[in-house]
């Protein structure tokens, strides 16, 4: 799998504690739990799909986000965020013109180029769709390098779907790109599958001698379509997953995210099943 | 290697106190801590014969420090040059393994690197090992050939100084006035006075015949964790004295009109250490948190950067208020393995 080094995209000794300062210019309401922020930085933040910031609040603290707008665009960035804790909390409470800070990009992206001429299997749950978003973006940008982009997405009820406009509109009429959609629990509009997202995955989605997988969402999503993954015999190096840690420094010093030998936030979060299958509790 | 005598440590360390402060260690009751050398004081200097009890990562990465300001930057904090006396060979390695961490190539940390250029090492000779040491595993010989600036052995009637770095060597050469050439048989008394130090950790009563991250690796299905999680009172002792724990987090603050981000030493024994917003915790019972940091140590480190994360130093056995031994730990997994 290819890494992209951080000394790529920073100077040696630069001080990677210190953020960009930047700024909320736009706050989207998402789902009654989600919301978006756009950012624009006082200098361009250039990252690859995948990778994350540590985003700052000022004075009370910082957490770690993958953006799900487009790398394309550097000047500014969204980051979709659902309120799960303290940081997330206060974020939700922000209103535009809120100062913050940037630190990244961070770790690892998708590697995209290894991508070519595969079917893109991307499967996703909850908030997992931002940093999909960004590489759907990516994907669709040069839709024709890859054989098809197929996505199945599943959110808890039909209010907790985000982008809506998009999934349901705009991203399936792409030619190359097939989207099936599933809630755990529909209310009387809903028409398509209900189950949780394992329940949508067919063997013959896409070709798995020729498809690279892409898995992000909750922790016990992703473990249950990993599972059903390798049932489909899928291979273990051809399966991406977003791995969710605790990630503080960013830069693989901390060890809050420690997963085995690696540092999520650093070697991570991107790592093929293959890579990780052999420690313990990579799901908790 | 340049090697030179000294019959007093006075005059020597009046030299290098003018240069930089200079930190020394002082007995403190059964301990040695580091205190600021004060040439005017007539309180002796003694080379340690042990490791001091406070680990040697305080001068290179401070428990508590300022990692950036915002949302104006500020300079790198002006850190004046400082020497070291008496650091050990386990003090040295463990420098080693915070420099494969802070120094990795793909992101040098800028506050560590600082204070480590500014860093004189003055390394001495082990003289007795000290109950708890037990570095012999970790290949220790109770005195260092490497890692330092100046190396001191202490002999009955001197010293003999050793240089081991650029910096050493134009230090002596600077100061030749205050350094006598060394006769042969005290340096030959040195080397006697090396070979025992050494005899006498090969005798310590903590051998393991197996290697030590195999033992830690196959501990997967062990409840040796779990019964000493019950003996842990979470304490985090055994991680802020151990020179090679470097786990830390950032956290923000704000000044009176300004913010600041800061860095501080953090326990892997904590309970929420490993915690996300989401609630999910990996390490969510003690006795994982104490899995993990040994799998830290012997395991995940080893693999990652070729050295155990370990020096043998016995400083976590010596703190520990539950009464956890390391050693006891692993003879305990060695002997499951049987």
């Amino acid at each position: 799998m290819k890494t992209i080094k951080i000394s790529e995209s920073f100077e040696m000794d630069k001080n990677l504690y210190q953020p960009v300062n930047g700024e909320i210019v736009e706050i989207i309401d998402e789902s009654p739990t989600i919301k978006s922020f756009v950012i624009v930085p006082q200098e361009p933040v250039k990252f690859d799909t995948g990778q994350f910031v540590e985003l700052t609040l000022p004075g009370l603290g910082e957490a770690p986000f993958t953006p799900s707008s487009s790398p394309a665009e550097s000047k500014k960035m969204e980051i979709t965020i659902m309120k799960a804790g303290h940081i997330t909390g206060l974020l939700h409470q922000c209103s535009k013109g809120q100062k913050v800070g940037i630190r990244g990009p961070l770790g690892n992206g998708y590697p995209i180029d290894d991508f070519v001429g595969k079917d893109v299997y991307i499967i996703g749950g909850g908030v997992g769709l931002a940093p999909i978003r960004s590489l759907f973006l990516t994907l669709i940008d040069r839709i024709k390098d890859f054989k098809s982009v197929t996505c199945r997405y599943g959110a808890k009820t039909p209010q907790d779907y985000i982008y809506k406009k998009a999934l349901f509109g705009d991203w399936q009429k792409i030619t190359g790109v097939n989207i099936k959609l599933t809630v755990d629990e529909a209310d009387g509009k809903w028409k398509d599958n209900v189950g949780v997202v394992t329940t949508i995955l067919r063997s013959d989605d896409v070709d798995i001698s020729n498809a690279v997988a892409v898995v992000c969402g909750p922790p016990v999503m992703m473990k249950y379509a990993t599972l059903k993954l390798l049932e489909f015999e899928f291979p273990e190096d051809k399966i991406y997953l977003s791995m969710e840690k605790n990630m503080s420094c960013g830069i693989g010093k901390c060890g809050h995210c420690m997963l085995g030998k690696y540092y999520v936030c650093k070697d991570g979060p991107v790592f093929t099943y293959d890579q990780i299958k052999q420690y313990p509790k990579i799901w908790d | 290697m340049e090697t030179v005598f000294i019959s007093k440590l006075k005059p020597f360390l009046d030299t290098v106190s003018e240069l930089m402060e200079v930190y020394v260690p002082s007995k403190s009751e059964e301990h040695y801590t580091f205190t600021r050398y004060d040439k005017n004081s007539d309180k002796p200097i003694q080379l340690n014969s042990i490791r001091a009890c406070t680990p040697v990562k305080e001068f290179l990465f401070p428990m508590r420090e300022l990692a950036a300001t915002y949302p104006e930057s500020s300079p790198p904090q002006d850190i004046k040059p400082f020497a070291v006396l008496g650091l050990k060979e386990c003090d040295l390695r463990s420098i080693e393994i915070l420099d494969k961490v802070f120094e990795e190539d793909d992101f040098r940390d800028p506050l560590y690197i600082n204070r480590r250029e500014k860093m004189f090492i003055i390394a001495s000779d082990c003289g007795e090992p000290g109950e708890t040491c037990f570095c012999q595993v970790f290949g220790g010989k109770g005195f260092a050939e490497s890692g330092f600036d100046l190396n001191i052995s202490q002999i009955k009637d001197g010293f003999i100084i050793e240089a081991g770095s650029q910096k050493g060597h134009e230090f002596i050469k600077e100061h030749n006035k205050i350094f006598a050439e060394a006769p042969e048989a005290l340096v030959a008394e040195r080397n006697q006075n090396r070979i025992d130090i050494e005899n006498k950790l090969k005798q310590a009563n903590f051998q393991i015949d197996r290697n030590i991250g195999e033992i830690v690796e196959n501990s997967e299905e062990s409840d040796v964790f779990d019964v000493e999680a019950s003996n842990c009172i979470e304490c985090q002792a055994c991680t802020r004295v151990c020179p090679t724990c470097h786990c830390f987090y950032l956290y923000d603050a704000k000044q009176k009109d300004y913010f600041v981000k800061m860095k501080m030493w953090d326990s892997c024994l904590r309970l929420g250490y490993a915690s996300v917003a989401g609630g999910a915790n990996p390490h969510k019972m003690l006795g994982d948190r104490l899995k993990h940091r040994f799998l830290h140590k012997f395991v995940y480190f080893l693999d990652r950067y070729g050295i155990d994360m370990c020096v043998g130093c016995g400083r976590c056995i010596d703190a520990d208020a539950g009464g956890i031994d390391l050693r006891e730990v692993l003879k305990k997994l060695n002997a499951e393995m049987k």
